[in-house]
């Protein structure tokens, strides 16, 4: 009774195998194309310094328009003051978005090294669960004469092995993703 | 050459220095005054800095016969020696010492060390032309040092400038594609006959999945397919397919290899990546079809 009960789930794993790790490849794929536009909006949210910015923009703006108007030989005093006071937030603003983007470099890299040791910890953990059983097996002579290959490491005639099936699955999702990346 | 007076002085001109063409050529700053006698000294070491970096370069050096009684006579040494070097033995050879073997001893370093001054073109020389692995030049140090007075060195020059112009084209091929490899990527990869492969290979591993594969192995109709596009890729337009510049290509051309050698080499190991991913769309689709006619075939009582 045991094993006729363990027999149809063994079954149902070695069926979804292959797809669990198709699927697996193909996000993080998808996420590696998406990764830049992620961490662009993650870091819109990280960083809530860039009104201040736009504001402060706005601001030297009209400070320099006004300054347009104002004529320096006339109102030497009041240009020189409003000058100061322009360069003075301009070394604000700079100093602001030195900092922003040294942040928003930084939360890049740090969403890029979370992603690539999420996608290698998934990586090796398929490989760990899968490294003696096939994802999938066929007939052993259908593989001929490269049944070893395809299956290693299992062992298993007939049986896809993990590696090939991850080469494979990487270099179809490639090609699918190639257009949209 | 006579010995300029200026030099015997020992105003920083070392003697290895000394014996440079340019100097030769200068008239004597007897009649100079100090300043100027500096500028000119100045003038001619840089020169000769110069002439001594582009034989580094070139990979030879120009034998001084009139005054450089040291070179002459290692260059004799080398000419008497030849027989008893080993053919393998490259370094030791080249620094054109007395001692054949490879064993480094105590007094072959002094001897290396007494005649450093006479000895460091050649030894820097030596150093690149280990460094860079090219068995071809090697040989031409080899030879041009041994040939030196039969063989003039323009030769050497010719060759090192040949070499340095097509290293020039690839860097200018390289530098206009970047831009283009930017933008027409895609272009490049998925051309009409390269969608037609995959579109092909899919194709077949359905119809071996479902008619051929009972009896046989699934990569055999493969094999016969790619067969087949060898022939039928004379009958699909060819675009210019850019030969990818890479350092390694750079690096191959500069140590020697010939560039019909190197780009038939990528031709072949594109071919190659071209086969590998057909055989990965073939047995992805093949594997997907099993799977959905397993699973369909499961379902179905």
């Amino acid at each position: 009774m045991t094993e006729l009960r363990v027999e149809p789930k063994h079954m149902t794993t070695d069926g979804g195998a292959w797809l669990l790790v198709l699927s697996s490849v193909f996000l993080c794929n998808l996420l590696k194309i998406l990764l830049p536009s992620c961490s662009s909006i993650i870091s819109r949210f990280l960083q809530k310094d860039a009104e201040q910015e736009s504001e402060m923009r706005s601001e030297i703006q009209n400070m320099k328009q006004e300054l347009s108007t104002i004529s320096m030989m006339d109102e030497f005093a009041r240009y020189a003051r409003l000058e100061r006071k322009i360069n003075k937030m301009t070394d604000k603003l700079k100093t602001h978005v030195k900092t922003r983007t040294a942040q928003l470099a930084k939360i890049k890299w740090v969403i890029n090294i979370v992603f690539y040791i999420l996608q290698a910890a998934l990586m090796i953990s398929l490989i760990w669960k899968y490294y003696s059983e096939p994802v999938t097996v066929l007939p052993s002579k259908w593989l001929a004469p490269l049944e070893r290959l395809v299956a290693f490491p299992t062992g298993v005639a007939g049986g896809v092995g993990i590696t090939c099936w991850l080469v494979v699955c990487n270099k179809v999702v490639a090609i699918l993703l190639h257009p949209f990346s | 050459m006579e010995p300029d007076p200026v030099e015997g002085e020992g105003c920083g001109i070392s003697r290895h220095e000394g014996v440079g063409g340019v100097a030769g050529s200068s008239p004597p700053l007897t009649g100079l005054p100090a300043s100027q006698r500096r500028a000119e000294i100045r003038r001619r070491k840089l020169l000769m800095n110069s002439e001594e970096r582009i034989n580094r370069i070139m990979g030879f050096h120009r034998p001084k016969a009139d005054d450089d009684s040291h070179s002459e006579t290692k260059l004799q040494l080398e000419q008497d020696k030849p027989i008893c070097l080993p053919a393998p033995v490259s370094k030791r050879v080249v620094l054109g010492d007395t001692v054949c073997s490879l064993s480094g001893t105590a007094d072959h370093t002094s001897s290396l060390a007494d005649h450093k001054g006479e000895k460091i073109d050649l030894f820097s020389k030596t150093h690149e032309v280990g460094s860079d692995g090219s068995s071809e030049l090697r040989q031409r140090n080899r030879g041009e040092l041994f040939d030196v007075p039969q063989r003039p060195p323009r030769h050497g020059l010719d060759q090192y400038l040949s070499r340095f112009d097509e290293a020039m084209k690839l860097r200018n091929q390289l530098m206009n594609e970047k831009p283009s490899q930017e933008n027409g990527n895609a272009v490049e990869e998925f051309d009409s006959f390269h969608i037609f492969r995959l579109v092909g290979c899919a194709l077949l591993a359905i119809g071996v999945r479902v008619f051929v594969c009972k009896y046989l192995s699934i990569f055999a109709p493969f094999l016969t397919l790619q067969l087949a596009y060898m022939g039928l890729s004379k009958y699909f337009p060819k675009n210019e397919k850019k030969t990818k510049t890479t350092v390694l290509t750079a690096a191959l051309l500069l140590s020697g290899i010939p560039a019909e050698v190197i780009s038939r080499s990528m031709d072949t190991y594109s071919k190659m990546g071209d086969v590998f991913t057909d055989l990965c769309v073939y047995f992805f689709t093949f594997i997907f079809c099993h799977e959905l006619l397993v699973f369909f075939g499961s379902e179905v009582p």
